[in-house]
């Protein structure tokens, strides 16, 4: 799995590549609060257009990321999920609590 | 009258209990499960299920300790009664490590929105059956997928 960021007017954008599972989630969610606390981005717009898969660890990154988000008074944007992780962000019923957009386009332009 | 089924072992192996290898096992799993003839989606919730299931076996049979073994088999049961094409995938997936509360492969409500405690229901929403057993200091967890008109998801 690799983890870059990049920037884009306020936001960060985190793009991941590879699988998020129990091995490398925690690196996925230093990579998100590093973007939030110390970087002090108004938007963290996450790109998982590359991310062919995702467990619970992957997930409970990106909910640690939401909520972190919430108390700074941020945004936290997912786009690009592919079918497995629009699948198990809609088995944990988590789908509705993000923002979550098709591609980086309509995730940057709201 | 029980249905008499035809047994036939498709997989089996033995891996260490290091989530690196977590890929590997997945690619197997999912390779077998569209070898079997399950639909696209199926495919990666069987997966899904299997390496949430290796998970939880790391996590708190194993305690994240990376070299003890997990004994991983898979089975696919065809009906001999029936010409149809039903039957089912059996997943055996058998540790070494501590004894789990029944408590907690109930997994936990949705209505929160915190972080951990899916793995088991994403065990549950995937597969038809999940039965859980401790015997001579071992857990065993057996996970089954129906194929064809048995009943698949």
């Amino acid at each position: 799995m690799q983890i870059s960021t990049r920037q884009s007017g306020n936001a960060t954008i985190v793009d991941v590549q590879g699988d998020i599972d129990l091995y490398n989630s925690p690196e996925v969610r230093k990579a998100l609060l590093e973007a939030l606390r110390e970087k002090g981005a108004q938007r963290v717009v996450v790109n998982l257009k590359a991310v062919r898969y995702i467990d619970s660890s992957g997930v409970a990154s990106l909910v640690e990321g939401l909520k972190v988000s919430r108390e700074l008074g941020s945004r936290f944007i997912l786009f690009g999920l592919s079918p497995a992780a629009r699948e198990v962000l809609e088995l944990s019923r988590l789908i509705r609590v993000f923002e979550v957009f098709e591609n980086e386009n309509e995730a940057l332009g709201t | 009258m029980a249905r008499s089924h035809r047994r036939n072992l498709l997989l089996e192996f033995k891996v260490p209990s290091d989530p690196k290898l977590l890929s590997v096992v997945r690619s197997a799993v999912e390779k077998l499960a569209e070898v079997v003839g399950l639909p696209e989606g199926e495919c990666r919730s069987v997966t899904l299920a299997v390496d949430e299931a290796l998970t939880n076996i790391i996590r708190h049979a194993y305690r994240n300790q990376r070299d003890r073994p997990i004994e991983v088999s898979c089975w696919c049961l065809c009906s001999t009664a029936s010409r149809r094409r039903a039957g089912r995938l059996e997943f055996l997936l058998v540790d070494r490590g501590r004894g789990v509360e029944p408590s907690q492969l109930r997994g936990r409500p949705l209505s929160q929105v915190r972080p951990g405690g899916l793995g088991t229901h994403f065990i549950r929403a995937s597969m038809d059956e999940v039965e859980y057993k401790r015997s001579a200091g071992r857990n065993r967890l057996r996970l089954v997928k129906y194929l064809g008109k048995e009943g698949s998801r």
